[in-house]
């Protein structure tokens, strides 16, 4: 009884010193996030102002901020941008990414694990050494005005990482169950789209993913690549469009920066182990 | 590797096959012959349009960029002369350039120190098990997972030279006067304290992504080694020395790697706070190409200066390469 007191008492120590070492890695992380939070949130007599503590409101919350962008912005168009451009990379990510992924994993090409880090070394390959090359192609095609320059350019990132992330998938899918479908007069057609493919859909769906999210984190190229104003991906529309001059509407530019920002930011957490085994290469290992 | 497995059909019985009777071994090599090439066709077959998008939109854009580098193309004009080494000597007598290499590197390996530091702590205080720790950890990594645009947009707002939460809290507790006196910090606005705050950025974005590469690195030890080195009488020091450490080197310099990397190349979180200034203060190589490239239209200077990058770049990616490989058998 007394042990067991002890011990628990040790246990609760001990947590209280672990919290104590966390917390402030906590409030770094999140800080930036709750203000931008508490900004989107607050009156503009609330927000600009000096003399009280900003943390907290002093002012009832408003939405306003949040309703002047789907009215009186493109705020809309960049959302429907965003996910068109998503829904298409990773239409073109799978579709090139999973039969690569496969042939790499299974087909014993000559050399295919050199083939598979070579794929995987170009998305190594920074944008700022592409851009400008890839300006011209985007121009020649004469895509530059609209968001299907990125569905081109964007799986430059994402077909890379995903045949390597598929690649690593494939290797732990067994053999016996696709030799079993040849046996049983598949050829490795078919034996790919009925046997290994179905088996497979969570590794497909974390490629998915992966290509929505990976296309997110970029900046430089929907920057670089697309003019119009309502042609503009949300991550490029918020911070170029939303500030004009020197005059900035920070409530509203953080109620759109927050609303596109946390669901992607939470999406991505649930697969961030599965990208840094990826990155490291240790996927399906 | 398991090349017996997939003779395990026909192939497999050809010996017997081949004690009783030629011509059916000899059909059955053909016939193997042709399921290999058969194969091997269907390989490439499937990872052709993988290989042809990689060639087309990263290899052959880089090969472009070379002779972009060489030329005085121009956004508008389609009539782009050689010039020879003419851009890259133009970067280099201009000071700009020079501001722009020394901010690169200063800020990577400034910026590399404090994640290290940062991302290390961190790490082995997320290696306890406690309460709550996936919840914890879920929270901790959210600034690498937010999309870089819309973060620096938070920190934009945190840095507003009036408004600014940092000074709110520094002015509070007396480190600095009240707005409008003398040491009121202008985070964007004064060269030295901009190329900081565009370094807290960085740091503050990636400093989750090493601590949790060096936790990946960590759980991959087995227990059963390291237990196995207890039983042999080793100290915690000599355990982490000579089996940890060599274990999780590998991991540690690939997460280095792709920070170093996406750091030197980030033009993002500069481009969005300061765009290079006050003063060229915190002008790196991605802002200067972006600038000359694409806002001056010189594509060829532009194009010129990126490449500046890749000697930077490239001793990077041969260790990453070497690496990989080497986990990779």
């Amino acid at each position: 009884m007394a042990g067991a007191r002890t011990h628990r008492q040790k246990e609760i120590r001990r947590h209280i010193w672990i919290y104590g070492a966390i917390t402030p890695y906590i409030v770094i992380a999140i800080f930036p996030i709750y203000w931008m939070a508490i900004t989107a949130l607050k009156q503009d007599a609330d927000l600009y102002r000096m003399d009280q503590f900003p943390l907290w409101f002093h002012l009832p919350p408003t939405w306003k901020h949040f309703s002047y962008l789907f009215y009186s912005t493109n705020y809309g168009a960049w959302i429907v941008n965003t996910m068109n451009i998503a829904a298409w990379v990773a239409v073109i990510t799978l579709l090139i990414g999973v039969p690569a992924g496969y042939a790499l994993a299974r087909l014993r090409i000559p050399g295919s694990e050199n083939l598979g880090i070579a794929v995987f070394m170009t998305y190594l390959v920074p944008g700022i050494i592409l851009f400008i090359p890839l300006a011209r192609v985007v121009a020649m095609l004469g895509l530059q005005d609209s968001w299907w320059a990125l569905v081109l350019v964007y799986p430059t990132i994402t077909i890379p990482f995903c045949t390597w992330l598929l690649m690593g998938f494939f290797k732990t899918v067994p053999m016996e169950i696709e030799e079993a479908a040849r046996v049983d007069g598949c050829g490795y057609l078919g034996a790919l789209l009925r046997v290994v493919l179905p088996v497979s859909i969570p590794g497909i769906l974390t490629a998915v993913i992966f290509a929505f999210t990976l296309s997110m984190q970029d900046f430089l190229y929907g920057l670089a690549f697309v003019a119009p104003g309502d042609q503009k991906p949300v991550t490029v529309g918020v911070p170029t469009e939303l500030i004009r001059g020197d005059v900035y509407y920070w409530g509203s530019l953080m109620a759109a920066a927050l609303m596109v920002g946390l669901p992607v930011a939470i999406l991505y957490n649930f697969f961030l182990d599965r990208f840094i085994q990826g990155i490291t290469g240790g996927v399906g290992k | 590797m398991t090349v017996s497995s997939s003779r395990s059909g026909p192939e497999a019985a050809s010996p017997r096959a081949a004690a009783v009777s030629v011509p059916s071994r000899a059909r059955s090599r053909g016939w193997f012959e042709s399921q290999t090439s058969r194969r091997l066709a269907f390989g490439y077959l499937l990872l052709a349009p993988a290989v042809l998008y990689v060639i087309l939109l990263v290899g052959a854009p880089f090969v472009f960029s070379l002779y972009l580098a060489m030329s005085d193309a121009n956004v508008g004009d389609t009539s782009a002369r050689f010039v020879g080494l003419e851009n890259f000597r133009a970067a280099f007598e201009s000071d700009v350039f020079y501001i722009a290499l020394r901010n690169s590197i200063g800020f990577t390996v400034v910026a590399a120190v404090f994640k290290g530091l940062l991302g290390t702590t961190l790490a082995f205080i997320l290696l306890q098990p406690f309460w709550g720790k996936k919840f914890v950890r879920g929270l901790v990594v959210i600034p690498f997972t937010l999309p870089i645009s819309i973060s620096v947009l938070g920190w934009k707002w945190m840095y507003d030279s009036q408004f600014s939460v940092i000074n709110w809290f520094l002015s509070r507790i007396g480190v600095i006067g009240a707005y409008g006196s003398a040491g009121w910090p202008v985070w964007l606005g004064e060269p030295h304290l901009a190329l900081a705050a565009c370094i807290m950025v960085n740091v503050w974005r990636n400093f989750p992504f090493s601590a949790i590469v060096l936790l990946a690195g960590f759980t991959s030890v087995p227990t059963e080694i390291l237990d196995a080195a207890r039983v042999d009488g080793t100290s915690f020091f000599q355990r982490f020395r000579h089996v940890v450490v060599p274990m999780i080197a590998p991991i540690l310099l690939i997460g280095f790697l792709f920070d170093t990397v996406f750091t030197l190349s980030d033009l993002g979180v500069v481009y969005l706070l300061t765009q290079g200034g006050p003063a060229n203060a915190t002008k790196i190589l991605p802002v200067l190409a972006y600038q000359v490239g694409i806002q001056a239209g010189a594509l060829g200077r532009g194009a010129a200066i990126a490449l500046f990058l890749f000697p930077l770049l490239l001793p990077l990616m041969i260790l990453l390469l070497r690496n990989l490989k080497r986990r990779e058998y």
